[in-house]
């Protein structure tokens, strides 16, 4: 289980986090809704250790403190993050950013039967395993990035908005390949614009607005919570998700 | 023919050290050619005063070159890196703490050995082949670049350490999200390069003529082969390595020996007017 208590980060003198605090636990989908610099991409890049916490800040793993360990110490206790903007190797091959994906020392020895199941989940990058990875489609790099996440083999899974840029379709896909991912028991951290979908497959749900959690509840709650319909689900009525509208 | 690809081997050897320095840990090393020639001394000393071939000499100069710029990274550099919020601040901080770093190591060679020229016959047998003259002694310097820098290639590119390597090169945030002990893997890309580096200065020096103060044109060659090539690209570095040592003996067999100079700058604005990523594009191929 991942907790983190009482979070707050800063960019010189503007405080982008200001004391949040949240847990995931194994085989949950937790979703954080939030508008543009709201501080969620701050929350995901402060647990793993990209920007620095300010001093109080409690962020565990199973009990174990993560707070002020770089980002390679932090995942290598098993937590992953596929960044915003993806932050996959473009210069590199499919097959080699999938192989540095289990570059943990906890990977490594599953790295064959993890590669395996995340070939079974994008049976795409099997097609694409010797392409470089700048030359492949938005959606393509997407499954690269997850896929190298899941290579590390974590026990909870963050992901910046991980929709943003794919067809309704691919969209779709894209969640339910996060729900069988939570089937495997691992726990999702999901920041997402994409409201509607994210609250379908997600268990709970948390609200952050300059920095601070200002909402949570159930994702069926939150789902049906005017405040939030208002200001997530935009002026679509429900069930009409995207315009281009592919059938089928 | 043949003497070009024999300069070139010796460019690209001393490129691809440079690369990964860098490529890898973003230091902009000004002092590294003083290297090349603190190696060509030291075996210089070996072979004239302890009889230590320089092929021996190899065996010792490497790995304590290895560990020296292992240590210089580790106690000077990285309080910078520490400091440096990104990595062009980094850059711009090791060009001005290596700059430092070449006037002590050149003042400590002088003091040394003084500013005369050294060099010493090993090897010089004369042999004709594809119908060019070459002493057996470039011969063989020739061949044990192309042997390191092949391992090297290998090694980058089908080993999971290498890989890691690489990964560092093309984006440090991501490989520390693969987890990747970057500032680990910067020192080790260092250390290589200095590594290297040693190795053709022992290569050069059973051919050269050399003295305490020519560090700075194996600095600027290298620097030249590395923009070309494509910053942390050691097969571009190679590549670029060996164009430039054929065209520069090119230029001095067919027009003049005093244009090589030119001829290489010429070179080097055509290749950045281009392509100015270098010929082979970014890192990590
Ligand atoms: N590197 C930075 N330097 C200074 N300020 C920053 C930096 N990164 C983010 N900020 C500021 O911190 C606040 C939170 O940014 P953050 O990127 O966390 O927002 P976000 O919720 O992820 O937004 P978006 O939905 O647009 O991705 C914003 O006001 C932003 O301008
Ligand atoms: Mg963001």
């Amino acid at each position: 289980m991942l907790e983190v208590r009482g979070l707050s980060a800063c960019y010189g003198k503007h405080r982008a986090l200001d004391g949040v605090g949240l847990s995931v636990a194994r085989g949950e989908i937790v979703v954080i809704l939030g508008a543009n610099g709201a501080g969620k991409t701050t929350l995901l890049k402060a647990i793993v250790g990209l920007v620095p916490p300010i001093r109080g800040a409690r962020v565990t793993l199973d009990g174990s403190d993560l707070v002020g360990l770089p980002s390679h110490a932090i995942v290598e206790a098993g937590i992953a993050l596929v960044p915003e903007g993806r932050g996959i190797f473009a210069e590199l091959t499919v097959r080699e950013n999938l192989l540095l994906g289990a570059y943990a020392a906890r990977a490594r020895l599953k790295e064959a039967s993890n590669l395996q199941r995340v070939l079974g989940l994008f049976p795409r990058l099997e097609e694409r395993f010797r392409q470089v990875v700048r030359t492949m489609s938005g959606g393509e790099q997407q499954m690269v990035a997850i896929g190298r996440a899941l290579m590390s083999a974590p026990e909870i899974l963050l992901l910046d908005e991980p929709s943003l840029g794919l067809s309704p379709l691919l969209c779709r896909e894209l969640f339910q390949v996060l729900a069988g991912i939570r089937g495997n028991g691992i726990g999702i951290l999901l920041v997402e614009q994409n409201a509607k979908q994210s609250l379908n497959i997600a268990d709970r749900g948390l609200l952050i607005e300059t920095g601070r959690i200002v909402g949570q509840g159930s994702a069926a709650e939150l789902k049906d919570d005017p405040a939030v319909r208002r200001a997530y689900f935009g002026a679509a009525a429900p069930g009409a998700d995207g315009a281009t509208g592919s059938r089928g | 023919m043949l003497p070009g690809l024999i300069l070139g081997g010796m460019y690209a050897l001393v490129a691809m050290g440079l690369t990964l320095q860098y490529g890898v840990a973003r230091i902009m090393n000004l002092s590294y050619g003083e290297f090349l020639v603190a190696a060509a001394l030291a075996t210089f000393f070996l072979y004239t005063g302890l009889g230590v071939s320089p092929l021996l000499g190899l065996l010792i100069a490497v790995p304590a070159a290895y560990v020296l710029n292992w240590a210089i990274y580790q106690l000077l550099l990285v309080p910078l890196v520490r400091r440096a919020k990104n990595r062009d601040m980094l850059e711009v901080d090791s060009i001005l703490a290596t700059f430092g770093m070449l006037f002590v190591v050149q003042g400590l060679a002088h003091v040394l050995v003084g500013g005369q020229y050294y060099s010493y016959s090993y090897l010089s047998i004369p042999l004709s082949i594809l119908g060019s003259t070459v002493a057996l002694n470039r011969l063989i310097a020739l061949l044990f670049a192309a042997l390191i820098g092949l391992a090297l290639y290998f090694a980058l590119t089908r080993t999971r350490a290498g890989m890691a390597i690489r990964a560092v090169a093309v984006d440090p945030v991501s490989a520390g999200l693969v987890a990747i002990d970057v500032r680990r893997a910067s020192a080790f890309a260092f250390a290589l390069g200095g590594a290297l580096v040693a190795a053709a200065g022992v290569l050069v020096s059973v051919f050269l003529t050399l003295n305490a103060s020519m560090g700075v044109v194996f600095t600027t060659k290298a620097l030249i082969v590395v923009i070309m090539g494509g910053v942390g690209n050691l097969l571009g570095a190679l590549l670029a390595g060996l164009v430039l040592g054929l065209a520069e003996t090119a230029v001095a067999r067919l027009i003049d020996p005093g244009l090589t100079l030119a001829a290489n700058f010429a070179l080097f604005l055509i290749v950045l007017l281009w392509r100015p990523t270098g010929l082979f594009g970014g890192a990590a191929r």
